[in-house]
């Protein structure tokens, strides 16, 4: 009992991240507004009638506009902004509003993107980035004081965990609990088994060669389920199941790496041939496989966070209530599969008891 | 590690290469039937296809020529073998060989196609040096693999599950810097793809240096 208190360890942490993982519900976001520009119609319908009234069509998400009192704003910049005159509450999760927009703009015959700041006590904050773009053919005046006149203020963040409104992400973010601890722990799993195939060819020790094998199974599961996470998450994110994404074909090369080695495993009889070759097949792989997962994406653009520009984990692109899961996900991820090798190391063993027994 | 005793291999792979015409004969007939079929089937090649299925034609060519390098010679040849070199001698003897002839080889499809699809390549020194770089890499990843897979029963097909996923890296990166050599694809940063390129050679033949001597004990 008391040697497996990292497998009790384990299982706990990933219930818990399962469980705070799924339930946490998301901050309020803004779906959508309409129109998503505004203007005159026809060939020049982006292009906006000076100091015009503007109503649009707000779908907010988890959002409560019922009994509070909202307010919006359509924000320029870091200073000007302009706050909805009238504001009709249609039902919990769509309101309407009017802005009266400003006649002139900083910059003349140029798109400017607006967004929109939805507030109330019960929500705090939601923002909709790019809401509406408009094109003034004004010239710009020197005072913007028009833009100033109610500046966003008193924002209050609502209190208790909640995670990030992301626009194409959803509810699918929870994903990033599942999909990224797979990679890692598979990562993990196949460092260690690394280790034991090195320490195999410095001893000659059979029992290395099973616990590394071992590894290498495990490991390709939990890369195939990355995989398959991973192309679920495509498919509500991107679009499809499958797509040309570096990251995504490099992978997969790699998983072919490693069910070769398990194929090669199977096609020698001999015990201690076949812990030699594949030791020294392992030991090799993991070299082909730091060009392939570490140098080739760095390459190439690609859609995954991280690359081309995209947010990763580092800095401020992920936020805190999410590290609160993700973090012990990979330890738990990690812990489980060092479990199920365990089991599988023990069975291999149990056979090859069985076997020199004859 | 002796500078003859490697010499001398290579020498001797080289003579059993020639006296045993039908190899190399069929390696290099392979090469050149493929690039026919190639020639007749498509009649007109863009430059990205010529590029693709020229390092198509020279790996599955190498893939068959290479899977034999350790399975050719008896088993009491290699006992013998084991008592005159070191591992390190044969290895880097069969690295060397395997890397003229994926050269030799490389060299010849891409005559060929030449003669017979015209020849798209605009920065020669380029190509040349990516080519000289991945065939490094894609015949000392064949060189380690038919190490490897020599003696099992099905040794080809595992030769081909087994190396064609660790080429891909190289083959990959190679591709695109030989389409940056026909003007394809702009990329100002293309030498560092050759350093990568390089860096990834080093690895690899790092990686059979330390295991080789290990697996030569069988």
């Amino acid at each position: 009992m008391r040697q497996n208190w990292w497998k009790f360890l384990g299982i706990a942490i990933l219930i818990y991240s399962v469980v705070i993982g799924m339930s946490t519900p998301l901050k309020p976001g803004v779906l959508r507004m309409d129109p998503l520009s505004i203007g005159q119609n026809g060939n020049d319908s982006l292009r906006i009638l000076h100091g015009e009234t503007h109503k649009f069509k707000v779908k907010g998400y988890n959002t409560n506009f019922i009994d509070n009192d909202n307010i919006a704003w359509l924000k320029l910049d870091s200073i000007g902004s302009v706050k909805a005159s009238k504001i009709n509450i249609v039902n919990d999760t769509e309101i309407d509003l009017t802005f009266d927009i400003p006649n002139h703009f900083p910059q003349r015959d140029t798109f400017e993107s607006l967004t929109l700041v939805l507030y109330n006590i019960e929500d705090g904050p939601a923002i909709l980035p790019d809401a509406v773009f408009v094109r003034s053919d004004l010239d710009p005046r020197n005072d913007n004081s028009e833009w100033e006149v109610n500046p966003i203020a008193n924002l209050v963040v609502k209190p208790g965990m909640q995670f990030p409104y992301r626009s194409v992400l959803h509810e699918t973010i929870r994903n990033t609990f599942f999909h990224i601890p797979l990679w890692f722990s598979m990562f993990i799993m196949l460092i260690v088994s690394l280790v034991y195939s090195v320490k195999y060819l410095i001893n000659g020790n059979l029992q290395h060669d099973i616990y590394a094998s071992s590894l290498v199974n495990v490991a390709v599961l939990f890369g195939i389920l990355g995989i398959i996470t991973g192309s679920l998450w495509a498919k509500y994110t991107w679009g499809t199941f499958w797509t040309t994404d570096v990251k995504l074909n490099m992978s997969t090369v790699a998983m072919l790496i490693y069910v070769a080695s398990l194929i090669l495993r199977s096609s020698i009889n001999d015990i201690d041939r076949r812990a030699k070759l594949s030791a020294s097949y392992n030991i090799f792989a993991f070299a082909a496989l730091i060009p392939l997962v570490f140098i080739i994406p760095r390459l190439t653009d690609s859609l995954h966070p991280g690359n081309g520009g995209n947010p990763a984990l580092g800095g401020e692109d992920m936020e805190n209530t999410l590290r609160m899961v993700f973090y012990p996900a990979i330890i738990g991820f990690t812990l489980l599969g060092l479990w199920m090798s365990s089991v599988l190391i023990r069975y291999e063993m149990i056979k090859d008891k069985w076997m020199s027994r004859g | 590690m002796n500078l003859s005793h490697v010499l001398a291999i290579i020498k001797k792979d080289i003579d059993i290469e020639l006296r045993q015409k039908y190899a190399i004969g069929g390696t290099f007939l392979f090469a050149i039937t493929s690039a026919y079929i190639i020639y007749k089937s498509f009649g007109e090649l863009k430059a990205m296809e010529w590029n693709i299925l020229v390092w198509v034609i020279v790996l599955y060519a190498g893939l068959n020529a290479i899977v034999k390098s350790f399975i050719q010679e008896r088993k009491e040849t290699y006992l013998y073998y084991y008592s005159l070199f070191g591992p390190l001698e044969v290895i880097v003897a069969k690295l060397i060989y395997n890397y003229l002839f994926t050269l030799f080889l490389s060299f010849t499809v891409i005559g060929v196609f030449s003669v017979l699809l015209g020849n798209p390549i605009i920065d020669v020194s380029l190509f040349m040096k990516a080519l000289l770089l991945g065939a490094l890499g894609i015949s000392s990843v064949f060189t380690f693999v038919s190490s490897v897979s020599g003696s099992s029963s099905s040794s080809s097909t595992m030769m081909s599950i087994l190396s064609l996923p660790l080429v891909l890296p190289s083959v990959l990166i190679m591709e695109r810097t030989t389409a940056v050599a026909m003007r394809l694809i702009n990329d100002s940063e293309i030498y560092e793809d050759l350093v990568i390129l390089g860096g990834i050679d080093l690895l690899l033949i790092g990686m059979i240096i330390l295991i080789f001597p290990g697996l030569w004990k069988e």
